[in-house]
Parts: structure tokens; sequence; C-alpha cells
């Protein structure tokens, strides 16, 4: 693309036509520009109307006192206050990142590795991929119940064949440590068919010329891995790894429905924390206190993602 | 061109519109209605499934069409709400003026939803009402106003696996001690000694029900002057030792951290669980789906008492509702004599003595609720509850979860469980 002499970046046809003295292009160009805006109205309107104005809302009630559900007087920072001094929320911060991390670390690879397989298939590749899509269709409340159940120490099937192993029932959910590893482990089950399906349509935009140049080159598996995929999936794993990380430190129902936050709150994440003092102890300043700190979190751990992207692109 | 630009003027307005729309207030169904003329549906919040094929859904089912045969000007519209989602969802609903017209509520949780602004205050016909078993009047608002009539009575029983007992060589516990020496045996014969739950999941159902009636046995007050949550001391504790007690003796389920009323009352109908505490509303079912699950008087404590507390249901108007009429004349029909023969067909007791004149209580087929209904008269005393129930419950979950896992002493587990209510 050629550059024009005086004004760096822009093409220099558009840069001729600014310089257009003709004002019948001027008025031409005045409405587009302004049509441009009428476009952009509705999704003003409505980012404004779901993110913009529930944010403001959400520092506003934290800056005030709360009676269940009604806002009451300014109470400035007291909630920021309150949440700083609490004893327990670096240990929450804490089973956020590792809940978060945790999950990010299986889920990733699970789907790259079941994309790749899948990519490969030539036979009942619609079968396999639905089968592999099968946790992502169920709701999270379904995905928490149905691994209730099957990890119930009393009469879950779990429980049946590690005692029939001799290992005895499974009790994953009374101890803090097992409890946090299986509240992880579900969510990634549940989540990785999101990641595969990405990947999917990222492995078949590789050209396949480039896997055929490397077999004549006597290229392997793990060559064409290192050499081709990786570098065509680099942007791709930055985008999965921002969904899955908003996804995962916005986790509340899979944790809900199966440990509450517990036991000892081993299993309470910032999300979890919002959930308990918005419904179980009705705090709204708190909570939305709270709200605000999980909403930084994700946003570094966002930017800190996306900036891989941009060197990439660079 | 023109044309396109309007199209684009058209398509934003849409846009707003379509926006604005969904702020507004959904629309009242069946059209406002002050008086009990006129067609009326009246939203209605209820925790049991009538889809359900068991004695207390086909009660309620029952009962709701006999009331819509009944008053054809009024229809029912039910929504099966789990009681966890019922204590967050109505205190948002009533904010949003989007309250039901009647809804369900646990006793013990009454005076919390009151302060949060999710009842009307009740109609005089209600207050007029006075054929109660027990008095009404304790389902107050902050401002001391009734805001909901029980619909059914209940309190704590033991349970205990007659076929478990007979195999360990053991006799039905009498006293706490005793429960504690019989659920060792029975945790040596590889059972779970005694059921119980330290899980909030179900906002700690099992273990605050226990823990109120226990605390009615031994005399101690719950709350404080103030309303403040303030049971710590030496009656208390004799509950914390108990536990600490089936504790060290194997005789709590290995997975009590997480088990919940559900799971032990699954446990005792599948013959793994030896004995528990539990409402009596499980009294009809289990005979029904364990003949070997018999129930007794609760153990005595050191008091010699065996007098728990009355609790279960209520039914109020939901804040807001402009039905108010209609909604107490559901409500009336639902704990009155009309309603009485169903809901006690399904174990629950009826809360009006004039339910009692029902040909259904003269008969053999109501032995059973009869003989509950005696029980909970003779065995248990309703008290004032204060408007922090789900803290308490907490409290007592997390603490036993301390206990369990931690180590924690029968008085280290009250006063963790007092902390956390306050906190």
């Amino acid at each position: 693309m050629t550059l024009s002499s005086g004004i760096v970046g822009i093409p220099s046809g558009i840069n001729k036509a600014a310089n257009n003295p003709d004002p019948g292009n001027n008025v031409r160009r005045r409405r587009v520009d302004r049509r441009v805006w009428l476009y952009a109205v509705p999704v003003v309107l409505v980012f404004t109307f779901v993110f913009i104005g529930p944010l403001i809302y959400t520092a506003w009630t934290a800056l005030h006192e709360t009676t269940y559900y009604q806002i009451g007087e300014f109470s400035g920072l007291n909630s920021f206050v309150d949440l700083f001094s609490d004893p327990e929320l670096p240990t929450q911060i804490g089973t956020t990142l590792v809940f978060s991390l945790g999950a990010l670390v299986i889920a990733l690879p699970a789907g790259l590795i079941s994309a790749i397989v899948l990519n490969g298939l030539h036979r009942f590749k619609r079968t396999v991929r639905s089968l592999f899509l099968l946790p992502w269709l169920m709701s999270q409340a379904i995905a928490g119940v149905i691994w209730l159940w099957f990890l119930n120490p009393n009469y879950g099937p779990a429980s049946s064949i590690t005692t029939s192993l001799g290992f005895g029932p499974t009790d994953v959910f009374s101890s803090p440590t097992s409890a946090l590893i299986a509240v992880t482990l579900i969510t990634a089950w549940w989540s990785y068919p999101q990641a595969m399906l990405l990947f999917l349509g990222a492995l078949q935009t590789i050209p396949g010329e480039l896997r055929e140049s490397l077999k004549m080159d006597g290229g392997g598996i793990w060559r064409e891995f290192v050499s081709i995929t990786l570098p065509f999936l680099r942007n791709t794993i930055v985008s999965v790894t921002v969904v899955l990380l908003m996804l995962y430190v916005q986790m509340v129902t899979i944790i809900l429905v199966t440990t509450r936050g517990g036991p000892l709150g081993a299993t309470e994440t910032l999300s979890m924390r919002v959930y308990n003092q918005t419904f179980l102890d009705f705090d709204l300043s708190g909570a939305s206190a709270t709200a605000i700190l999980l909403f930084a979190v994700n946003t570094v751990l966002t930017l800190v993602a996306i900036r891989f992207r941009r060197k990439e692109a660079l | 061109m023109i044309k396109k630009r309007w199209s684009l003027a058209l398509a934003t307005i849409a846009a707003a519109g379509l926006l604005l729309s969904a702020c507004a207030p959904a629309d009242d169904s069946g059209g406002d209605n002050g008086g009990s003329s006129g067609p009326v549906t009246l939203t209605y919040w209820d925790f049991l499934d009538p889809s359900q094929d068991n004695p207390r859904s086909n009660a309620l089912r029952d009962n709701v069409a006999a009331f819509e045969n009944a008053n054809p000007d009024i229809k029912i519209d039910l929504s099966v709400v789990a009681l966890g989602d019922m204590i967050s969802r109505l205190p948002q609903a009533a904010a949003a003026g989007q309250a039901p017209d009647v809804f369900k509520m646990f006793t013990p949780q009454v005076p919390q939803m009151a302060a949060a602004g999710a009842y009307t205050p009740l109609p005089a016909d209600a207050l007029a009402v006075d054929d109660w078993l027990r008095p009404a009047d304790t389902l107050a608002g902050p401002d001391g106003q009734q805001v909901a009539v029980p619909y059914e009575y209940r309190t704590c029983a033991l349970y205990y696996n007659q076929k478990i007992l007979d195999e360990i060589g053991a006799t039905q516990p009498t006293t706490y001690d005793e429960v504690v020496d019989v659920a060792a045996k029975a945790a040596a014969a590889g059972y779970t000694g005694f059921g119980t739950g330290f899980s909030d999941t179900d906002n700690s159902a099992i273990i605050a029900t226990f823990f109120d009636c226990f605390m009615s046995q031994v005399g101690q007050d719950i709350w404080n002057e103030d309303g403040d949550v303030d049971y710590a001391g030496d009656k208390a504790n004799e509950f914390g030792d108990f536990l600490a007690d089936l504790r060290d003796a194997n005789a709590l389920g290995s997975s009590v951290v997480s088990d919940t009323y559900s799971t032990v009352t699954d446990g005792l109908a599948n013959g793994t669980v030896a004995m528990a505490v539990l409402g009596t509303e499980r009294i009809v079912t289990f005979g029904t789906s364990n003949p070997d699950i018999k129930w007794a008087d609760l153990p005595t404590a050191s008091t010699g008492d065996q007098t728990g507390a009355t609790f279960g249901w209520t039914m109020g108007i939901g804040a807001g509702s402009k039905k108010i009429d209609a909604a107490w004349k559901f409500i009336d029909f639902m704990t009155g004599a009309d309603a009485a023969a169903g809901l006690a067909g399904g174990g629950e007791v009826p809360t009006r003595s004039s339910s009692y004149d029902d040909p259904y209580f003269t008969s053999p087929d109501a032995d059973a609720v009869n003989s509950i209904a005696e029980y909970v008269e003779s065995n248990s005393e309703p008290h004032v509850y204060q408007d922090n129930w789900i803290a308490l419950a907490t409290g007592l979950s997390q603490a036993g979860q301390e206990l369990y896992l931690n180590g924690l002493s029968g008085s280290e587990f009250i006063s963790t469980a007092q902390d956390a209510a306050t906190k």
C-alpha cells in the first residue's frame, strides 16, 4: 500500500479525496459521516444499557449503605475499607487464581488436543465432534448436579467403583483440598469444548501445502505441531485464554451447586463471595465493592493475556 | 437516499423502544382486583412441585384444583421455587415490585423476609381467625404486624432404623448419651451411626432445625432482647458436646461436611444411616419408603426435657399485591377445613382446630397424621424467631465443618457458630 507524502499512515487515495476541492464531494462525505453516527447509536445505547450503566450503578451502590436491596445513605469508601480489611480476602483472591488458572491449564490443552484429533479424523467426524461437545451443551447447573450425583459417597457410581476396588467411598466434597480440585476439574470438563471449537476453526485455516512441504523435508508430527500448528494458533490461544479466564473468574453456578464455597471456605472464589454477600448476607453494598474488585482482577488478567496477542500482531 | 435515512431513523427508534420496553414493569395478568369479584390470577410460589408423584405434591395439586373449582373467578399461577431460591429471590422481587401474590415460607425465615419487605400485612379477615392450634402472632415483621399464618406444623423427632438396631443388638435410645453409644455400635458395623449434615448448600437446614429443637429442650434462648444471636453457654455447649462425642466415636458420616437434609433422608430411606433427628413431616414418607424406619420422641437432654420447637411452613401475601382479598381467600382455603384432609393425607399436620372436624380425621386413614398432630402438640412449643436466621444457620454449618475437619471441642463449636452468626 502506498502512503501519501504528507500524512503518514493514510492511504494516498483517501488523502487525495480529502484534498478534493469538489464541494459536492464534501457534502456527500459529511452525509456519510452522519450516517456512521446513526449506525453507531444503537450499539452505543446497548453498550451503555448493559455495561456502562450497571458498572456505574454497582460503584454507586458500593458507596452507599444498603438494607437488603434498598440503597440508603452515602457511606463513602466504607465498603472498600471493610473489603480490604477482611482477613479472608487474600485467601479468596488466591482461591480465585488457583481455580481459574487451574481450570485454564486443564481446559486449554484438552481443547487443543481434542481439536487436533477432530481435525485429523476422516470418518465419524460429526459423531465424535458431538460427543466432545456434550459437556458444553449442558447448563452449568446440570453439569454440577450430574457430578454431585456421580461423586456422592452414599449412592454415586464413582463411590461404587472405588469401594469395589477397595479404596472406600468418594468423599471429594468433604475436604477443602479435594473439593477445590473437584470443582476445578468439573469446570474444566464443562468448558473445554468451547476451547476445542475455537481451535478447530483456527486449525482449518492452516494451509495444507505447509504440512505437505514439511513432510517432504522430513518433518514429523512434533515438528509440524511446533513449527506450523502452534505459530498459526498463537492468536487463537490468546483469545481462548481470555475467554476462558473471564469465564472462570466469574464462575458461580458450578461452585454454587456443588460446594457453595465450602468446606471451610476452600472453594469461595471472589465470584462466590459476591453471591454469598448478595443472597446470604443481603449485603449489597459489600457485594458491589467485591464486584468492583472482581472486575479489576478480570481486567488485569485479560490485559496481560491480550498483551501477548499484540506482540504477535506487531 | 431519503428512504434510507427514514429507515435508519425508524430502526434507531425501534431499538430504543425495545430497550425501554425491557425496562417496563410486567403486566399484572388477570387484571387488578382488590376485591374477590371478577377474574383474578394469583401468582403463587411454593417449594413443592405438584407434577411430582408423592403424597405432599399430590395433596398440593388436589387442593389447588379444589380451590379453583370452588372459586371459578380465581386462577392460581403456581411457580415451583426451592426454598434457597425463594429466600434470595423474594427480597429482589419485592424491591422490583414483582413479588408473588401468595408464597410459602419456613417459620424461622418469616421475620427475615418481613424485614426484607417481602410481605404485605395480613388483612383484617385473616387477623380475625382465632382457631389456630398455636399462637400465630409470632409470625410478625419488625413492626410487630402479623404477616403470615401457619400452613402446617412440625417439630423434631428421632428416626431410627429398627433393622440396623436389631443387627447390632441395640434398643431405641432415649437420651443423647445413649444415641452416641448406639451410633458408635452402628458405625462399627459399617453404617453411618447418626445422620446429620454441615453443608450450607441447602441453607444448613438439617443442623439448624436440630439446633433449634435442642435449644428448646435445654431451655436456652437463641437471641437476646435486642434480637442478636446470643446463645453461647453451658446449655448450648451440650449440643456441641453431643456432636463432638459423635465425631470422636466415628459415628458421623464420613461425608458429614457435605451432607444435607436430603442426603441424610436418602441415607435413612436406603438403609445406610442408623439414626437421625429430622422433622415430623417425613414420618408418612418413611412409612411407605422403608418400613424399617421408626420414629420416637426426641432423646432427653440433661434437663430431662423432650420438648422441641414448633415450626413448619407458613403462607403470606407478597409485598405490593393488588389482590389482597383474593389472596387471603386462597390462603384461608389452603389452611382451612376444605384442604385439611388432603394436607393430612400427605403427612402434614393441619394448623386450625376447625380442620379436625372433617370426618377424615376420625377415619383409620388419619391415624398416622393424628398421632403426629398429638406429638407436635405435646412435644413442642412455638417461639419467636428474629430476622437473622440465615446467618445463624450458616454459622452452625460452618462451625460444624470446623468441628469435623479441625477437631473443635463442643464449646469451641458453639462459640465459633455464634461468632460466625454475629460477624
